[in-house]
């Protein structure tokens, strides 16, 4: 019998999230699938792309139009709602991302914390929600529209500066709390912006990452922030923590978000085991080795792993570098095909 | 004198390879009840006893050198192999390293004045378009604490920068690091860029940061990977070695 597709590229994104059936394994990178091949394929380079709605629109689809992923992301750095709150930035060009001067932090303390009025009419929110609406009006729901919404804790990263923040946690634990609180209400006022924009579903990053905190960090200072967010936010949630996250992810499984997208230093068994059916994962294709450096082969061999293991949408690890060569992005959605049609 | 502070004892069971336990027991049996009290103030993060402590112990006619390596560098290392293993994460580390830099800013002025003959030199930065230095500034702390003298480049170190660098300062060593999965590929693009100017062969090349792999390092072209940073320090003195050797062959 012929491999045959059933459902909409939306709707399999849709029904994966909401742990319903679905045709086959949907391919969607929650972060992004920027590479400057596309960004010359459409003339639409950084930083211009992450800072004007038409041109992240065109980026952002080649998502879906280029590489036949199954969803479209118009939010291509972690920094736009860090530039509205007033950071240093450093824009880069075309072949870097745009990042936070972290070393020149803005913030010190709980009273510094104060969301701008005018925080979603800033450019670089409007770049993102003037996307979404574009993309919406171009695609319909032919394809599914994910946002994202940096969580309070990669948020404090930029305003007080990683070393900072890390030490307050410590010295302050109750002013740390006191601060994820407010910041949350940023993570909420975007997420619902972008979904009145026409965001299908958002990603949350929030690098409460194994590589600088314990899984007891996560459930102590972000567990109960996460399911506040899942609870307010009228929409599919997908939490985004780089790093290793075997140890927080039975944490993150009760937090009410219908996806957790993982890294590839987690093995896909074992973050389908530690989850346990609590939330849906999605990953894990290694980004600096694998999609970077080597070819379609080593693609389809990680992808078969993920899709034997039971992870329930296909993607890179993260944002990949602006540097990877599209055969490789390619193989993704080829791969998950030719598993889908091999199990007829 | 054996361990008598009873946190450092606590502390020093953390320590579990035999060769790690050899080491580090030898250097805090070096020293006294002043200098295990300044391990364990360090091991957990208490700056105001640390910087009390080594006030007290140079005011007591002490070697700087004899502080650092009996009090300081066995309670970095106990932290260092407590990182490593998992037990304890980024914030504990960094409220040990504040400590760190308070007992050094007593100790580092007479170091200096004293000029000893450094290990190696060595030229430190982040990678170009990645900003975390978290990682880079302990490893820099270890390798200075171990005898290095290291010129720390700072964060988003251009190709460019890095040979500069490298050049002015004599380096023998040059260390990448890298946070973002993103960013990692511009290691090998450095290495490259000392390439094209026929520099290559001229030092070492080190590469680390959470996401970094020794494939990944090896795929870069560097000679030396530092998976924490006790193994920076490690492999550095090792890459240090192996240039000296092929210098006299």
């Amino acid at each position: 019998m012929p491999y045959e597709e059933t459902m909409t590229p939306r709707e399999r994104v849709m029904n994966a999230l909401a742990n319903l059936p679905v045709d086959r394994t949907p391919v969607s990178n929650p972060t992004n699938v920027a590479t400057v091949e596309l960004m010359d394929m459409v003339d639409a380079p950084f930083p211009d792309a992450c800072r004007d709605p038409q041109l992240n629109a065109e980026l952002a689809a080649t998502g879906y139009t280029e590489l036949g992923f199954d969803s479209i992301q118009p939010y291509f750095t972690i920094i736009q709602e860090s530039s509205a709150l007033g950071c240093e930035m450093q824009w880069e060009q075309k072949d870097n991302w745009p990042t936070v001067r972290m070393s020149n932090p803005i913030w010190k303390g709980e009273d510094d914390v104060v969301i701008p009025a005018d925080f979603l009419e800033h450019r670089d929110m409007v770049s993102v929600t003037g996307a979404i609406e574009i993309l919406k009006k171009q695609f319909g729901d032919e394809v599914a529209i994910i946002g994202k919404s940096m969580g309070p804790w990669t948020l404090a990263y930029h305003v007080f500066g990683v070393e900072s923040f890390l030490l307050m946690t410590i010295d302050d634990p109750d002013m740390t709390m006191r601060i994820m609180d407010k910041l949350k209400e940023a993570t909420v006022l975007f997420a619902d912006a972008q979904i009145a924009a026409g965001a299908d579903a958002i990603c949350v990053p929030d690098h409460a990452t194994g590589d600088l905190v314990s899984g007891e960090y996560y459930k102590r200072f972000l567990q109960d922030i996460h399911t506040e967010m899942a609870e307010r936010i009228d929409a599919p949630l997908i939490l985004h923590i780089c790093g290793k996250t075997l140890d927080r992810m039975p944490y993150i499984a009760q937090t009410g978000m219908a996806s957790f997208h993982f890294d590839s230093r987690n093995d896909p068994q074992e973050a389908m085991d530690a989850v346990d059916g609590g939330i849906g994962l999605v990953g894990n294709i290694n980004n600096p080795q694998t999609l970077y450096s080597r070819g379609p082969d080593e693609v389809r061999e990680e992808v078969y792993a993920c899709l034997e293991a039971g992870v329930q949408m296909i993607a890179p690890e993260c944002a990949i570098p602006l540097q990877t060569k599209l055969h490789n992005l390619l193989a993704i959605p080829d791969a998950v095909k030719d598993w889908s049609a091999e199990r007829l | 004198m054996p361990i008598v502070h009873e946190g450092l004892a606590r502390e020093f069971e953390y320590v579990t390879q035999e060769e790690e336990r050899a080491t580090i027991l030898e250097q805090i049996e070096a020293g006294d009840a002043l200098m295990q009290e300044m391990a364990y103030s360090l091991i957990t993060g208490n700056h105001a006893a640390v910087d009390e402590l080594t006030q007290k112990a140079l005011g007591e006619d002490r070697e700087a050198n004899d502080v650092l390596d009996e009090g300081l560098i066995p309670g970095m290392a106990v932290v260092g192999v407590k990182f490593r293993d998992n037990l304890i994460f980024v914030p504990e580390v960094l409220i040990a390293a504040r400590a760190m830099k308070a007992g050094m800013a007593h100790i580092d002025p007479i170091l200096s004045a004293s000029g000893v003959e450094p290990i190696g030199t060595a030229v430190f930065g982040t990678v170009k378009g990645d900003l975390h230095d978290i990682g880079k500034n302990l490893c820099i702390m270890m390798m200075r604490g171990a005898g290095f003298v290291v010129h720390d480049l700072g964060v988003d170190t251009k190709p460019d920068e890095f040979i500069e660098a490298a050049d002015e300062k004599d380096a023998d060593l040059v260390l990448m690091s890298a946070l973002l999965t993103t960013t990692m590929p511009n290691m090998g693009r450095t290495i490259a860029e000392f390439e094209d100017m026929g520099l290559r062969d001229e030092y070492k090349f080190m590469t680390g940061g959470a996401p970094v792999t020794q494939e990944f390092s090896d795929d870069m072209g560097a000679d030396g990977y530092g998976d924490n940073a006790i193994s920076c320090v490690e492999k550095a003195k090792e890459l240090i070695e192996i240039a000296k050797v092929a210098s006299s062959g």
